[in-house]
């Protein structure tokens, strides 16, 4: 039997970035998005099946908000590892992804997470640039564009996090 | 900063594998170079030896910056308080790089220990201080729990005391020592641990996860951060909750129960009512799991693998549950339904109690308005109604109103004293009953009193009257004034009839009635008084309703007496009859017989009656009286004469007179007679009694006279010639011989006489058998004629044997003759015993045949002899036994023909 692992994982990022349609896209929902409206937030599941084990990211959608809010970062405790979403056609959203970034960190130490320039699909209203992308990258941060109406990108993003924290 | 304590570690530090530079040595060689150089270092210090100034100044030429250090270093070192002070500058750090070393939780713990103790020795309440953060929430928590605890206790207590269910488990708590809380708990709490998580706190992750194999939810993992992350989202959103968690959550039946952890948090979702102990439960599961795997749980990252047993733990969780889940529902549906009934029943019991109440009142009531009933008692006694009292029988029965009431009769008990009410009412119903007037008749209350009024019959009326006497003091009176009697017309005639009626002569009336229309009349009436029914005629009284009595009797007034006359004598026309005075007197003439009757009807009047005077009747049978009695003489000439016939007659033997009458010139005379008496009427001769007017009748009879008996004896002995009768006193005594038949025939006749008679005696007379006849009898019979063998004719030489014999039997037939006797000879033959016996018999008849023969020849009457055999069968001698000789000789004799003789009387 290969081995089971639940890794908790969050994911941050302003209003109306995707968050929700990423999660929708690629997980097994179980509760509605009224949780996320009333709870502050919603949990999925992701499973993504390595070469010697499963792992289960245990997703946890919180609300979007423009303002930074202390609510979420006690839904990010114990989080194995996160997950950034940006809109990329509204730069200032990466700010806050960003920034969102800086809190985790701050709190929780250093954990692995992976940036997602979302609506990736809309390539006419897309502003972040190549190079924008270039410099995040030097970071040492996992950046990469993704659509959750395409899908593109997503797998790869959560196949990059399953592995990162629990390999 | 950093570097200043690298050098003194590294100075301090005691030589390691450094070569066997002594570095402490070289550091005071250092230190008295320093001090011999700058001399006032000497002052300062301990331990420095006072040495040469130069070397003091080469001293602080070459290491005075390091001096300086060192002695700012050792300074610090030296100074408890600043070293203190140095290190408590770096000791969180160091220890913050130590914690990361196994050993230092176990080298601090008994650091901590003693701290603690310490602590709480000088002063607990800053340990106190410390921990209430802490310990505050959780003996609240505790207390809360407990009291809970004890409100489901106390809740469920309430619940069930009252019902059956209740009691029943009292007594299973009483019997097994539990609580009664307990019991009641085991049997009702319906729960089920449905689900149990575990729960990482720091993450939100699903370390494990049991169901209970009917539960249904969705995936474990993503429940169980939901519950993590609305537990945040509570904790967050209202404050005061901050060190708290969501410990229980209810929706509906479910509810959620979570025990948090120093790094995992247990929830369970129980369906139905846990008991408050499985929080107890619950902490002691997950206090046991974190002892187990204490770091697995703190250092979980979400990798599940090697930790079933917390599963195993969980499972036990789950494995809680008590099902009796259906019948809360029923079972508070029965309670109140039995609390309802019961109520209900109390409500009914309590209206139905009241309405009996008031129904006994009502009847009460009403039975005390009855006339008649006096009410003494009423109540209740042992569940039933009482009432006793007085009741007159007549008045209403109090059981009969009881129905009207409407109360059951079985629970009602009358108990009434019959008394007698002298009220008008019930004095009127009884009179009512007593009397039962005819429809003629009303009675009526009136005042106080009773009043009858209408007609009725008079044995009505009497029979009225003597009820009304008898009223008891104190009744009304009853007044009859106002009834008339229907009868009073009849009762009239009647009086007027039976004053008639004893004005007649040979009637006296004892007792007259009229009642109910009937009337009766008794008395005495003398046979030849006036029928008194046909006075009834003349009254106008039907006879049909009239009763008459009268018993007879002799009327002595000078009129019955009279009638009484006339009526038994029939007086001839020539006589008439008058009373005069007292006296009745007869006149006339009549006859001497019919004189004498009334002579004799005068003589046996009673006293008392009247005297009957008849001397004014004239006989007329006095010529014809001197006729009869002339005639009369005469006729007692005749009686006389009979008298002495009679007596005559009577004197004679042989004749018993047993009555004799002389009457109107008629004898008769009867009695018995003896045949050989003299003839009655013979006797008749001489005594001038006319034979024609007897009439003898005599019975025969056997009269015992001597006389008699003697003249009977003769008639019927015929004694033979010779033989004589004589009375000799008072028997006949005979003389004279005869023949033995005939003596004995006297003897038997003699004997035949009747009591009374005369005894016979025969004694006298001679038997002539035993004279010459008997002789010659006895002559003849012994001899006997014999025979050769076989041979039917005599032996030779016997002819004048044969001749005797014949000669004698003549004389003897002769002889007997005389005597009145008649002889008989029987000639028997015999054989001796040679030869068939058949043979022998015919030889033997033979030779008795040839005997009487030859006796004929004789000349002997050959009737008399008679003739048998008797074959060998008579043997004079036993013939076949013996010698030759002998029997020779016996058959000898044997063959021959022996004579017997027999006498009987002359027919």
């Amino acid at each position: 039997m290969t081995a089971v692992v639940q890794k908790k994982i969050c994911m941050l990022g302003g209003f109306s970035v995707g968050k929700t349609s990423l999660v929708k896209r690629y997980v097994h929902s179980v509760f509605s998005e009224a949780y996320l409206t009333t709870v502050g937030v919603k949990i999925d599941k992701k499973t993504v099946i390595l070469p010697d084990r499963i792992v289960n990211l245990i997703l946890w959608d919180l609300a979007g908000e423009d303002d930074i809010n202390s609510l979420r970062m006690t839904n990010v405790r114990g989080a194995a590892g996160y997950v950034l979403v940006a809109d990329g056609t509204r730069p200032s959203t990466l700010d806050v992804a960003l920034s969102l970034r800086e809190r985790v960190e701050a709190d929780f130490g250093p954990l692995p997470f992976v940036l997602l320039l979302n609506k990736s699909d809309l390539k006419e209203q897309w502003a972040i640039g190549d190079a924008e992308l270039v410099e995040l990258r030097e970071n040492g941060w996992w950046v990469q564009p993704s659509s959750a109406r395409t899908g593109e990108g997503v797998e790869e993003a959560f196949n990059d996090l399953a592995v990162r924290t629990a390999g | 900063m950093t570097a200043a304590p690298d050098i003194l570690e590294q100075l301090l530090r005691s030589p390691s594998g450094d070569g066997e530079i002594d570095r402490k040595a070289l550091a005071g060689l250092l230190v008295e170079i320093a001090q011999s150089l700058k001399p006032e270092l000497r002052r300062q210090q301990n331990g420095v030896h006072p040495g040469d100034l130069q070397l003091e100044q080469l001293r602080t030429l070459l290491v005075g910056h390091e001096i300086e250090t060192v002695w700012r270093l050792a300074g610090l070192v030296d100074d408890p308080e600043r070293l203190a002070a140095a290190i408590g500058r770096i000791l969180p750090t160091a220890i913050a790089q130590a914690t990361r070393d196994e050993r230092m939780g176990h080298v601090l713990a008994p650091v901590m220990e003693r701290a603690a103790e310490s602590s709480i020795r000088n002063d607990p309440k800053t340990l106190v201080n410390i921990l209430y953060p802490t310990i505050v929430p959780a003996i609240r928590k505790s207390i809360g729990e407990t009291i809970d605890e004890m409100f489901q206790r106390v809740n469920q207590a309430l619940k069930y005391s009252l019902t059956w269910r209740g009691l029943k488990w009292r007594w299973e708590a009483w019997r097994t020592g539990r609580p009664f809380a307990e019991v009641v708990l085991k049997h009702t709490l319906v729960y089920q641990v449905e689900h149990a998580f575990l729960v990482h706190r720091h993450t939100g992750l699903l370390i494990a996860h049991v169901a209970a194999e009917d539960a249904v939810s969705q995936d474990p993992q993503l429940v169980s951060s939901m519950l993590v992350a609305i537990q945040d989202f509570v904790r967050d959103s209202f404050s005061g909750a901050e060190h708290q968690g969501i410990d229980s959550v209810r929706l509906g039946e479910l509810r959620l129960w979570s025990e948090p952890g120093p790094f995992a948090l247990l929830v369970a979702v129980i369906r139905g009512d846990p008991p408050e102990g499985l929080h107890e439960t619950m902490r002691n599961t997950l206090s046991r799991i974190h002892a187990e795997r204490y770091h697995a749980l703190e250092s979980f990252n979400g990798d599940s693998e090697g930790l079933g047993d917390v599963e195993a733990r969980l499972r036990e969780l789950v494995a809680l549950g008590e099902h009796a889940a259906p019948r809360t529902l029923v079972a508070r549906v029965l309670i109140l339904g039995s609390l309802s009934l019961l109520l209900l029943g109390a409500v009914a019991w309590g209206a139905w109690w009241w309405r009996n109440q008031q129904l006994w009142e009502g009847y009460l009531e009403r039975l005390g308005a009855q006339p008649g009933i006096v009410i003494n008692e009423a109540g209740k006694r042992d569940g039933k109604f009482v009432v006793s009292g007085l009741r007159d029988p007549l008045a209403v029965d109090p059981r009969a109103l009881l129905d009207n009431a409407g109360i059951d009769p079985a629970r009602v008990e009358t108990q009434f004293e019959p008394y007698q009410a002298l009220d008008p009412r019930s004095v009127l119903k009884r009179l009512n009953l007593t009397l039962d007037p005819p429809s003629s008749v009303k009675l009526v209350i009136v005042g106080n009193n009773i009043v009858a009024q209408g007609s009725a019959p008079r044995a009505w009326l009497d029979r009225a009257d003597a009820v009304a006497q008898m009223l008891p003091a104190g009744a009304p009176s009853f007044d009859l004034a106002g009834v008339r009697n229907e009868d009073e017309a009849d009762e009239r005639r009647w009086q007027a009839y039976v004053d008639r009626l004893r004005a007649q002569p040979g009637i006296v009336v004892t007792k007259s009635e009229a009642r109910d229309g009937k009337f009766s009349v008794s008395g005495l009436r003398d046979p030849l008084a006036v029928d008194p029914l046909k006075l009834l005629g003349e009254a106008a009284i039907d006879p049909v309703r009239v009763e008459t009595h009268f018993e007879p009797y002799q009327a002595l007034d000078p009129q019955s007496v009279l009638h009484r006359f006339e009526a038994s004598l029939d007086p001839p026309p020539s006589v008439t009859l008058a009373i005069a005075g007292n006296r009745i007197v007869a006149r006339g003439a009549a006859s001497r017989s019919w004189l004498d009757r009334a002579h004799a009807f005068a003589r046996m009047l009673p006293a008392g009656a009247p005297g009957f005077d008849l001397a004014g009747v004239r006989n007329d049978d006095e010529a014809e009286e001197q006729r009869q009695e002339v005639a009369e003489l005469r006729q007692q000439a005749d009686q006389r004469r009979w008298q002495s016939y009679v007596e005559r007659l009577r004197a004679e033997p042989g004749i018993e007179v047993t009555r004799s009458e002389a009457r109107d010139g008629k004898f008769a005379v009867s009695g018995m007679r003896d045949p050989l008496a003299v003839d009655p009427l013979a006797l008749l001769d001489g005594t001038g009694i006319d034979p024609a007017r007897v009439t003898a009748h005599f019975e025969p009879y056997q009269a015992l006279d001597p006389q008699f008996v003697l003249k009977r004896l003769q008639a019927s002995l015929n004694p033979p010639f010779g033989v004589t009768f004589a009375i000799e006193g008072n028997r006949i005594v005979v003389n004279g011989s005869a023949s033995s038949p005939w003596i004995s025939r006297a003897r038997k006749v003699g004997n035949a006489l009747p009591a009374g008679a005369p005894a016979l005696d025969v004694s006298a007379v001679r038997d002539i058998s035993e004279g010459a006849l008997g002789k010659l009898r006895d002559a003849i019979q012994a001899r006997s004629i014999n025979f050769d063998s076989g041979k039917s004719l005599p032996a030779a030489g016997q002819e004048q044997v044969l001749d005797e014999i014949a000669s004698e039997l003549n004389e003897l037939v002769k002889l007997s003759s005389t005597l009145h006797a008649v002889t008989r000879v029987t000639l028997t033959g015999h054989a001796d015993s040679v030869g068939q016996g058949t043979s022998n018999l015919s030889l033997s008849v033979a030779r008795a045949e040839a005997v009487r023969a030859l006796l004929k020849k004789r000349g002997v009457d050959p009737d008399l002899l008679q003739v048998r055999g008797a074959g060998q069968l008579e043997p004079l001698e036993d013939d076949t036994s013996g010698t030759s000789a002998n029997s020779a000789a016996a058959r000898s004799a044997n063959r021959r023909v022996s004579f017997s003789i027999g006498f009987e009387e002359e027919p």
